[in-house]
């Protein structure tokens, strides 16, 4: 059988299977799910070229579906990670109810993604795409419709994702007659200025609403942290790179060299949209610094880093584009292993909230490592391969000239610092509580994903070349010719590079010898005390005094940069949709519902068509 | 290493007897940091909160070693055989995350001892950190542009080889980079992390015997390290290393000077401080440089 639709019907198949088996024993329904995932992957890293495609007509329109160097990543991506996450989610999910709900729209929405990035035409996208949309969203509500208006909030995005994408879709086959994506790149230097932007920005709506660009991006915050993290792994991970690919595809292909043109059209869409990507990332990462919540504050930081994928991808260079799809493989391990550090923390300790967590290092020390690894990638500092991405991504911003974005793009990763810090400190560290004092480790089946994603990024960083590859033949597949890439050494296009290899000899060298002197040959001679025991300028606290300093915790960042945040896109959001009730309120005088109004109506208009008659017939 | 660790010290030794001096006081001899460290390093370190409490101090003396290594201290060859060819594979950008390292893991050091003041000093300590770093990455991106390089080496030979320093040929940038300056070293009226009175030395509060003497030793190669660095940036590196602590000396003034006589900024001060004046020349140093080259 066809591999494409084999992984297809194993992934769908699986959901289904685990939502029946469900009924039989809710441990059985996990285990189904990571068992089809891993299966897809096996099938998927082995059996699968770019021989392998399918063709077929649907109501006279050719439709296809095949894999090719580009979606190639995201595949890989989709699978190795969501084999991970389903592995974890076993124990995570462990106890609560409707599994089998959970596991079946869980597997359909990653056969959607697999199924997105198979598609080579944009009818059996669209398919895909709102499947991906409507299982999301179940997930989204999983726990419960009610609050905040969160699913609704998401669905009405989504759908104006949607329709963009059908409407661009109607108007291409009008224009083209078929809507293969190939044709779509062959043709569109022949279109008109004002069909190219048309069909440019509907597209790019479909994906940004995904990618939760500025201002598209109100849904995220909730959705993200109201979803279950297992989930939310995946949806900050992937969902959201379904964005990203599909972005990159209009961006790089459709739009092709144009982009790079000063004054074509389509350098001003790329050029809107690499300035909309800085602002959401600046904008997003404030709100993530004021954030309580660690899932509140890992949901914008999420957004805060796709605005820089989303700029990467804008600009359009060789070495921004490498940069943002390595970003964008970085981030989705990354914030993967947050979320799933978060969920763990929430399992064991009962809460998110970083105001009441703290010092649940030595309960949960591997959950720890992971969480710090993945922040100390997050946050860009060398070795990791978060610094790769970000300094691949500043060089080609300084290198392309776009000096005002390189700005935004720093204030945006300095003030990331702010909330890296507050996210380990929230959960990890400070006073311990009594409330959190029978917190244990999460089971094996949690820490092994999240261990094994932080060594990944370790790898990366020292080995970026291992990315670099696929990335490199992807970008050829996009149309961006010959890439250079290299193991371990990266340059930007004045000649400047950085050696990875070297740096991380040095960094381990000097950690090595000082860990060793601290934390092995001095740690012998001192003896552990509690948190409670500590200089307080002669005053000795009492067993109940609260020496923890957590709330408002970034007080003075705020005053300072109170001005920015004094409106958010809510607000705006609400007074649009207030706006429309009041306006459909006012139409609603007119349409009372009374029988004998609508007759009035009738004759007011047939008295006003005999008495204009002559002149609108004339 | 050794170079920047004694030049350190001494730096430091002299500002407590300038400022001494200036309060009219006798202040004590120059060698006295060095006295204090030798004295932390032999002490017993009794107690400790935690693996994070051994891992801070580690991870604050690797960032400032690290970024010793990949700078070049003085014009021409590496001046070190072991390290010859380090400051070619690194840039300033890398740099400049490197340098964020120690902060942020003497920060998470801190925040396991418990302490409060630590948690606040840490929190004020970042918030200024957006404050100045902004004005600081203005006037390095402008000097990229002007020169189209990112490395420092090359910043160092385009200055050598066109005999003038960037100090002249961007001053926007150099305004811009100075006033930043005065905030990454920390001294009043920048000293919102620490604060002596306030937080009781903030972050390092619950460090003491080895953990303080490593930190200090760190300290001291990290103002060395930024000197240097702005040495080499803007004034065209040095030739040699009477030129080099001359100039690094007389930069390290400017903060210390303007600290002495200065109270202390309130964190949000602190920070819009950081983003009116100095920003601002940031950003016509960018500019210029747009237009120069």
């Amino acid at each position: 059988m066809n591999n494409i639709v084999l992984i297809l019907l194993i992934l769908s198949g699986g959901g289904v299977l685990s939502f029946l088996l469900n009924r039989v024993n809710s441990q059985l329904s996990g285990l189904t799910a990571f068992v089809a995932t891993v299966a897809a992957a096996v099938l998927f890293f082995t059996g699968i070229g770019t021989a392998d495609n399918l063709n077929f007509t649907l109501g006279g329109m050719q439709l296809s579906m095949e894999i090719n160097n580009y979606s190639w990543i995201f595949g890989a991506l989709i699978l190795s990670f969501s084999s991970l996450v389903m592995l974890y989610s076993i124990s995570y999910m462990k106890g609560k109810d409707r599994l089998g709900y959970f596991y079946l729209n869980f597997m359909f929405s990653i056969a959607a993604m697999m199924g997105i990035i198979f598609s080579r035409d944009f009818i059996s996208l669209f398919i895909f795409w709102e499947i991906m949309t409507w299982s999301s969203f179940l997930i989204v509500v999983y726990q419960g419709l009610s609050e905040g208006r969160v699913g609704i909030k998401y669905m009405i995005f989504s759908a104006i994702g949607g329709y963009s994408m059908l409407l661009a879709i109607v108007f291409m086959k009008a224009q083209m007659g078929t809507v293969l994506i190939a044709d779509l790149i062959s043709h569109f230097p022949t279109f008109a200025l004002q069909q190219q932007t048309m069909v440019g920005v509907l597209l790019l709506i479909t994906f940004g609403v995904k990618a939760a660009v500025m201002p598209l991006h109100v849904w995220a915050p909730r959705a993200y942290s109201d979803s279950p993290m297992s989930y939310t792994s995946v949806f900050s991970g992937l969902l959201s790179k379904m964005g990203i690919f599909g972005m990159g595809i209009v961006l790089i292909s459709v739009f092709a060299t144009s982009s790079e043109t000063f004054g074509t059209n389509t350098f001003y869409i790329s050029n809107v949209l690499a300035w909309l990507g800085g602002i959401t990332g600046v904008i997003a990462t404030f709100y993530a610094v004021i954030q309580t919540d660690a899932k509140k504050l890992l949901a914008y930081s999420s957004i805060g880093q796709l605005g820089y994928i989303v700029m990467g991808l804008a600009v359009g260079t060789k070495l921004s584009v490498m940069a943002a799809l390595f970003l964008a493989v970085v981030h989705t391990i990354f914030k993967g292993t947050l979320f799933l550090v978060v969920g763990a923390v929430e399992r064991q300790a009962g809460t998110t909230d970083m105001t009441k967590l703290g010092a649940l290092i030595r309960k949960m020390p591997w959950t720890f490592v992971a969480a710090l690894i993945s922040i100390i990638a997050l946050a860009g500092i060398p070795p990791l391969a978060g610094f790769v991405g970000k300094w691949m991504f500043y060089e080609s911003l300084i290198v392309s000239d776009h000096y005002f974005l390189v700005i935004m793009a720093f204030l945006s990763s300095t003030a990331a610092f702010l909330y890296c810090y507050r996210f380990l400190f929230g959960l990890f560290l400070g006073q311990e509580e009594k409330e959190f004092e029978n917190v244990k480790e999460a089971p094996a089946t949690m820490v092994i994903p999240m261990m094994f994603m932080a060594l990944l990024l370790f790898v990366f960083g020292v080995f970026p070349g291992l990315l670099f590859e696929p990335i490199a033949k992807g970008m050829e597949t996009l149309g961006m010719g010959n890439v250079d890439w290299s193991m371990t050494v990266l340059g930007n296009g004045w000649g400047d590079h950085i050696d990875t290899l070297s740096i991380i000899t040095v960094i381990g060298t000097v950690f090595m010898l000082a860990f060793i002197y601290l934390g092995l040959w001095n740690r012998k001679q001192t003896r552990y005390v509690t948190t409670k025991d500590i200089h307080t300028s002669g005053e000795i606290p009492t067993e109940n005094e609260n020496l923890t300093y957590a709330v408002d915790f970034y007080k003075p960042f705020e005053r300072a940069i109170a001005p920015v945040m004094k409106r958010t896109m809510d607000f705006y959001y609400n007074h649009l949709g207030e706006g429309l009730e009041s306006f459909f309120n006012f139409l609603r005088r007119f349409y009372t519902g009374n029988g004998q109004t609508y007759a009035l109506y009738v004759i007011v208009f047939l008295v006003i068509l005999i008495l204009f008659s002559k002149q609108i017939f004339l | 290493m050794l170079l920047a660790f004694v030049v350190g010290v001494f730096y430091g030794g002299f500002v407590r007897k300038i400022t001494a001096r200036v309060q009219n006081r006798v202040g004590p001899p120059v060698y006295q940091n060095f006295l204090d460290i030798l004295k932390l390093y032999s002490k017993k370190t009794a107690i400790n909160h935690g693996w994070m409490q051994h891992l801070g101090p580690a991870f604050a003396i690797t960032a400032s070693v690290t970024s010793l290594m990949f700078i070049p201290i003085l014009n021409g060859t590496g001046w070190c055989v072991w390290f010859e060819n380090l400051n070619f594979k690194g840039d300033l950008i890398f740099l400049l995350y490197m340098m964020v390292f120690g902060s942020l893991g003497m920060a998470l050091g801190a925040g396991q001892t418990g302490n409060p003041n630590s948690a606040i000093g840490v929190s004020r300590g970042l918030s200024q950190m957006v404050g100045y770093e902004i004005p600081w990455v203005l006037a390095i991106v402008a000097l990229m542009l002007q020169t189209k390089t990112t490395s420092l080496t090359g910043l160092v030979d385009f200055q050598v080889s066109n005999g003038t320093w960037m100090m002249f040929e961007s001053p926007f940038a150099f305004i811009a980079a100075v006033l930043a300056m005065l905030g990454m070293f920390h001294y009043a009226p920048f000293d919102v992390p620490f604060a002596p009175s306030e937080l009781s030395s903030g972050p390092a509060s619950e460090f003491g015997g080895k953990y303080l003497a490593l930190m200090m030793s760190s300290g001291s190669i990290f103002s060395f390290v930024k000197l240097v660095l702005i040495v080499d940036v803007f004034l065209g590196g040095a030739a040699n290393l009477i030129m080099l602590v001359v100039k690094t000396f007389t930069l390290y003034m400017i903060p210390v000077l303007y600290g002495i006589v200065s109270p202390r900024y309130r964190t949000e001060q602190s920070i819009r401080y950081f983003w009116g004046w100095p920003t601002f020349f940031g950003i016509v140093g960018v500019i210029y440089a747009v237009f120069v080259r």
